[in-house]
């Protein structure tokens, strides 16, 4: 935590270029903790709108962390505390009177192995449009269609939208994720580790998916693979030890990374 | 020549360990078999004895002996009809009370309560389950049955019941159809088909809410996470994702509490007040198939004794359909889900 904060990390004051896009997750001075074990050191990033933003950094980084924290789901579990500031349009996220609700329906999350509920594949994307909006049975059938559109599996599953979305496959499971998360119409869209459980053709899917959905959404993406967040991202966060080492447009962090600890990680001397 | 002989000599050791294997697996398989059929051979073997030993009253009454509700030693005439009602009815209140109880219980306890406070009432409650049914007998006759007959008897004969002890007839008696006659009852003391229902349902909650709560924390942190992540509150996330994951298991844990509540005799021959007579009150006393035998066994001979095997396998015949209506409702439900 000396050089990096000193440098005040976002994209912009990189000396390459200009502003990407304007700010939608302002990180300030974030520290979180876990039962007391000091988890995440500081953070400052800004995030900006409509981009793919990679997350990188070996296993125990904080980078799933730093994505819990978006949405606030850590606050499920007792003895996890985080603290510092996340603006998302002009309020402070972690602010306790911001509605829990408010929050999931402006930002989703996809979580690493897909997990569809016990229901049909049509009440699974209906199910969390239900806890903030009341549709019509035309409006949700609507509403369901363009979500399982947008996350290119409508043509795969509108004959057996009555059928369980258990007996999806793996790729088609992730997707049914995305199109329950997209379902809200989020601002935001987290991502993590989202093809980590999934074979290299459901991972290609998923990774044009993306491009995709960016046009629409803030995208924040957590992963394991360096090639993925090469692929696919607009700018890329390395941290490691709970701390952001280096944040800048993806294609500077994979060939001139300002940092060593960045030049190591990425060359695969350690990670 | 010499490697050759050790290649034949390891083939044949090889030959002969697989044979051995072979009959060693065969061995076991048909251990494990006959542990599985001695159970089978139980239950034909208790049903059957029984079957046979009430075949003398099922003979003497026929049908009959199933919608009868008489019971006359003097004249060796009996029916069936007010034990096996008895025994339902006190099962029913029991899982009516006991159900909700132990759902909330469970969730309190997989759900809600901080993780200092899970295991020790966790393990109170096991502790409930191993108290043996003759304490819990003798708490409801000396404890709950008198103090039931104080506070809580006359309050629901007063406002629910067509027979209260000022006369006057109560809105609810008057006009919602069958509570009256459920409620109303000029029986004086506290031992009843409700007391008997209400001791049940303490005797099952323990067992009910342990499998409860052992499903509960089945369910996957992921995906409960997944719920969250969409707005659930924690209601929403119990209702619709953690019940739905655990129903069979949750089914299964509620008639297991069925079962015993069905087939508990000590506690219930205490606070049922074992009266041979047909009432529509579940504030008058009654009798269950169990406490029946247990009460009439050591002095019942000839036809009596014969309609109390009588019972016992009816006791088995209601046990089985309670199942079979289990088994039954968990298919109606995968196949509503789309399964």
């Amino acid at each position: 935590m000396t050089e990096s904060a000193a440098a005040g990390i976002h994209p912009q004051s990189a000396a390459t270029s200009a502003p990407i896009a304007p700010t939608k997750l302002k990180v300030r001075d974030l520290h979180f903790y876990y039962d007391g074990f000091h988890a995440l050191k500081g953070i400052n990033m800004d995030i900006p709108e409509k981009k793919v933003t990679a997350i990188i950094g070996p296993s125990g980084c904080g980078k799933s962390t730093l994505l819990r924290i978006f949405n606030r789901i850590y606050a499920i579990y007792p003895k996890l505390e985080a603290k510092g500031e996340i603006v998302l349009d002009d309020e402070n996220i972690l602010d306790a009177s911001y509605s829990m609700n408010r929050l999931r329906s402006k930002v989703g999350m996809v979580f690493q192995k897909p997990v569809p509920f016990p229901m049909t594949i049509f009440e699974n994307v209906a199910y969390g449009i239900r806890h903030h909006e009341k549709l019509s049975r035309a409006d949700m059938d609507i509403r369901v269609e363009q979500a399982l559109r947008s996350a290119a599996l409508w043509d795969e599953v509108k004959d057996k939208l009555k059928q369980s979305a258990l007996g999806l496959s793996g790729g088609q499971q992730q997707r049914l994720c995305i199109a329950r998360g997209i379902a809200l119409k989020p601002e935001v869209l987290l991502l993590d580790e989202p093809t980590s459980a999934l074979d290299p053709i459901a991972t290609g899917r998923i990774e044009q998916l993306v491009e995709e959905l960016k046009s629409q959404y803030t995208i924040v993406i957590v992963t394991h693979n360096m090639q993925q967040a090469a692929r696919c991202s607009d700018l890329t966060a390395f941290m490691y030890l709970g701390e952001l080492i280096e944040f800048d447009r993806t294609e500077q962090i994979f060939t001139k990374p300002s940092k060593k600890q960045t030049e190591d990680y990425i060359t695969g001397r350690f990670g | 020549m010499q490697a050759n002989v050790g290649a034949v000599a390891s083939t044949l050791a090889q030959e002969a360990r697989a044979h051995r294997d072979a009959r060693h697996d065969r061995l076991f398989s048909w251990v494990l078999k006959g542990c599985a059929l001695l159970v089978l051979a139980c239950l034909l073997g208790a049903a059957g004895a029984t079957l046979w030993g009430g075949r003398h009253a099922f003979g003497t009454f026929g049908w009959h002996f199933l919608v009868s509700d008489t019971w006359d030693p003097s004249s060796d005439t009996y029916g069936a009809l007010v034990p096996v009602y008895g025994t339902i009815a006190t099962s029913l209140i029991a899982l009516l009370i006991a159900v909700p109880v132990s759902f909330g219980i469970a969730l309190y306890l997989s759900e809600v309560a901080p993780p200092w406070l899970r295991t020790p009432v966790a393990s109170a409650i096991e502790l409930l389950a191993g108290i043996p049914s003759i304490i819990y007998g003798m708490w409801g006759l000396f404890i709950f049955a008198p103090f039931f007959a104080d506070h809580i008897k006359p309050w629901l004969t007063n406002y629910l019941g067509n027979k209260p002890d000022d006369g006057k007839l109560s809105w609810v008696a008057q006009h919602v159809p069958f509570v009256g006659k459920l409620f109303g009852s000029d029986y004086p003391f506290g031992a009843s088909v409700l007391t008997a229902g209400m001791v049940l349902a303490v005797m099952i909650i323990p067992f009910i809410s342990s499998v409860m709560r052992e499903v509960f924390q089945t369910v996957p942190s992921r995906l409960k996470e997944s719920a969250y992540a969409l707005g659930s509150s924690t209601w929403e996330v119990v209702w619709d994702i953690v019940l739905p994951y655990t129903r069979s298991a949750v089914i299964g844990g509620i008639f297991l509490g069925l079962g015993r509540a069905l087939g508990e005799t000590m506690a219930v021959t205490f606070v049922l007040g074992n009266a041979m007579t047909l009432s529509a009150s579940i504030l008058d006393p009654g009798a269950s198939i169990a406490s029946t035998i247990a009460n009439q066994f050591s002095e019942a001979a000839g036809l009596q004794k014969s309609t109390l095997m009588a019972l016992a396998f009816l006791l088995f015949v209601v046990t089985f359909i309670v199942l079979l209506i289990a088994r039954w409702m968990l298919r109606q439900l995968a196949h509503k889900e789309g399964r």
